[in-house]
């Protein structure tokens, strides 16, 4: 049996420093955003239909009623549907800083099945505004967490190397990374059959069953990822409209959808949208997301038919994030894994059974 | 050689990779939510030592490689090399201190444990998860400095330093993680 948080914390009260820093970081996102106008909301943790994102696998229960009815009941991997549902009832700009669920996953550094996330919905607004958005709540988290450093860069000292936070940070297509760190050019990186050779050609295991999503990522993780640690945080953005989840699609060229992906020190810390706002097309999405799901063998449940009756009320132009906020924390704290976050992180409680 | 999932990665397994040997040293299976199941894996080179990172589809093809597993004793230092001996033969195998790295500060006498074979050459070794030292030297706790570090450098039966609680005193035995290199407690 390895130690436990709580009982490591008996044992040497000096580790309670990241726990600190987790309360100075979450007050500092609610004061930032709160400055700015955002509206803070809770949404259930309970529900009857999860979002419907293909690759995750959620956590089921049971609601009962003395009544004698029950119902399925599902945690939610996020907030989304709902802050939507509440930007159509006009709340306008607003976040939620909650616990997420996700389940299926591995023991990792960066994952806990339960997570703190913060999403934040701006508008009128696209992903544009939501870059700028998180540059500011990244100075406004600095500030807070180390009130007598003025220094203008922002530095962030994080596992013996030192990142510069101030804005602006880089900014880079996915395009444009898989040209220049994998040299993989525009048409072969959209194109299944091409992307197949050129993965084949570099040596990766390629079958008739590998998918264009899978060798992108295998790809995404293995070359282009690795690159964007450099010294200040990066924007990956413009992803392949394949990849668009819930944001919407270029106008100028609708192969790309206008989501970006932010990543600092090797985590990736946030996932954002200019948020798809057309009913037709986001039902259509999330009714092929479901198939998807079957053909993955995940948990079935059905389609969130409120969020569809919402978006065809109209939905206002919205920018959106969702950031891990543990990730967050463990950067400020300088410490290796969101568990060192943590007071009862999974395996205190779940412990391996090898 | 076993054709496995690269989804079934473990620390400790060794593979085939590009065609070299390597010992596959940490696996986090990941599902980032957004895309399909990943294996990231990293990788140390049987033959250079030197390690590396990659990322496996979940559902790929690895090869396992065979190895066999052997619980030896540590008899002796022999220059560079460290000298196990097989407790019913009583055969010995030279295995080079490089390959155990940090952790020699474990070795004590009689320890048991695994060695790692793939073709009658030592890859890889397996300590207990825990072994027992006895302290050799600790200074005694000094009142004021426990605020911020209630914890003291003790020296072991094996020349290594250990972070310790301060009631610990010269003469005791301790068990440490041979894994984290922590102080997990007193042995009785």
């Amino acid at each position: 049996m390895s130690i436990k948080v709580w009982q490591k914390l008996h044992q040497n009260s000096s580790i309670i420093q990241p726990f600190y820093i987790r309360e100075k970081v979450i007050d500092a996102i609610r004061l930032h955003l709160k400055s700015q106008k955002f509206l803070e909301v809770e949404t259930p943790k309970l529900l009857p239909q999860p979002s419907t994102e293909p690759f995750l696998e959620v956590f089921q229960t049971q609601l009962k009623f003395a009544e004698g009815d029950a119902h399925h009941a599902f945690l939610p991997s996020s907030p989304e549907f709902a802050l939507k549902k509440l930007l159509v009832a006009g709340v306008g700009s607003c976040f939620e800083i909650c616990k997420s669920f996700r389940n299926g996953e591995g023991r990792s550094s960066r994952h806990n099945p339960e997570f703190t996330i913060l999403e934040f919905y701006r508008t009128p607004a696209d992903y544009t505004n939501i870059m700028r958005d998180v540059e500011e709540l990244f100075a406004s988290i600095h500030r807070s967490v180390f009130p007598n450093n003025t220094n203008p860069t922002f530095p962030l000292p994080y596992q013996n190397k030192l990142y510069k936070l101030n804005a602006p940070w880089e900014r880079i297509s996915v395009a444009e990374a898989f040209q220049k760190y994998a040299g993989i050019d525009e048409d072969t990186m959209l194109d299944h059959a091409k992307l197949l050779a050129a993965g084949k050609q570099k040596g990766y295991v390629v079958t008739d069953q590998t998918t264009w999503e899978e060798m992108y990522n295998q790809i995404m993780f293995n070359e282009i990822e690795p690159h964007l640690e450099t010294q200040t945080p990066t924007f990956l953005y413009d992803y392949p409209a394949s990849q668009a989840a819930l944001s919407q699609k270029k106008q100028s060229d609708p192969r790309f959808a206008e989501r970006f992906e932010v990543f600092l020190a090797g985590f990736e810390l946030g996932n954002a949208f200019t948020e798809l706002t057309d009913w037709k097309e986001q039902e259509q999405r999330c009714l092929a997301d479901l198939e998807e799901r079957k053909k993955l063998g995940k948990t079935p449940f059905g389609l969130d038919q409120d969020f569809i009756d919402a978006l065809k009320l109209g939905m206002p132009p919205t920018g959106g994030i969702a950031m891990g906020v543990d990730r967050i924390v463990a950067l400020f704290a300088d410490v290796p894994a969101i568990q060192d976050t943590l007071f009862f992180p999974i395996d205190d409680l779940f412990p391996p059974s090898v | 050689m076993a054709t496995i999932k690269a989804g079934n990665l473990k620390k400790g397994i060794f593979i085939l990779f590009k065609n070299e040997p390597f010992e596959v040293t940490k696996a986090e299976f990941y599902a980032p939510g957004k895309g399909s199941a990943i294996c990231r894996a990293k990788l140390k080179s049987l033959r250079t030592a030197s390690t590396q990172e990659f990322t496996f589809k979940s559902n790929e093809d690895v090869e396992e490689l065979d190895v066999m597993a052997k619980e030896m004793t540590y008899s002796y230092m022999d220059g560079d090399d460290v000298v196990f001996m097989d407790p019913r033969t009583y055969d010995l195998v030279n295995v080079s201190r490089d390959l155990i790295g940090d952790q020699v500060g474990y070795l004590i006498p009689e320890l048991s444990m695994y060695l790692v074979f793939l073709d009658e050459k030592v890859i890889g070794v397996r300590f207990p998860q825990k072994v027992t030292l006895k302290i050799t030297d600790a200074e005694d706790a000094v009142a004021g400095d426990t605020i911020n570090a209630p914890k003291k450098q003790a020296t072991v039966e094996t020349g290594m330093t250990v972070h310790v609680p301060l009631f610990i005193k010269k003469g005791e035995s301790i068990i440490v993680d041979t894994t984290s290199g922590e102080y997990v407690g007193r042995a009785n």
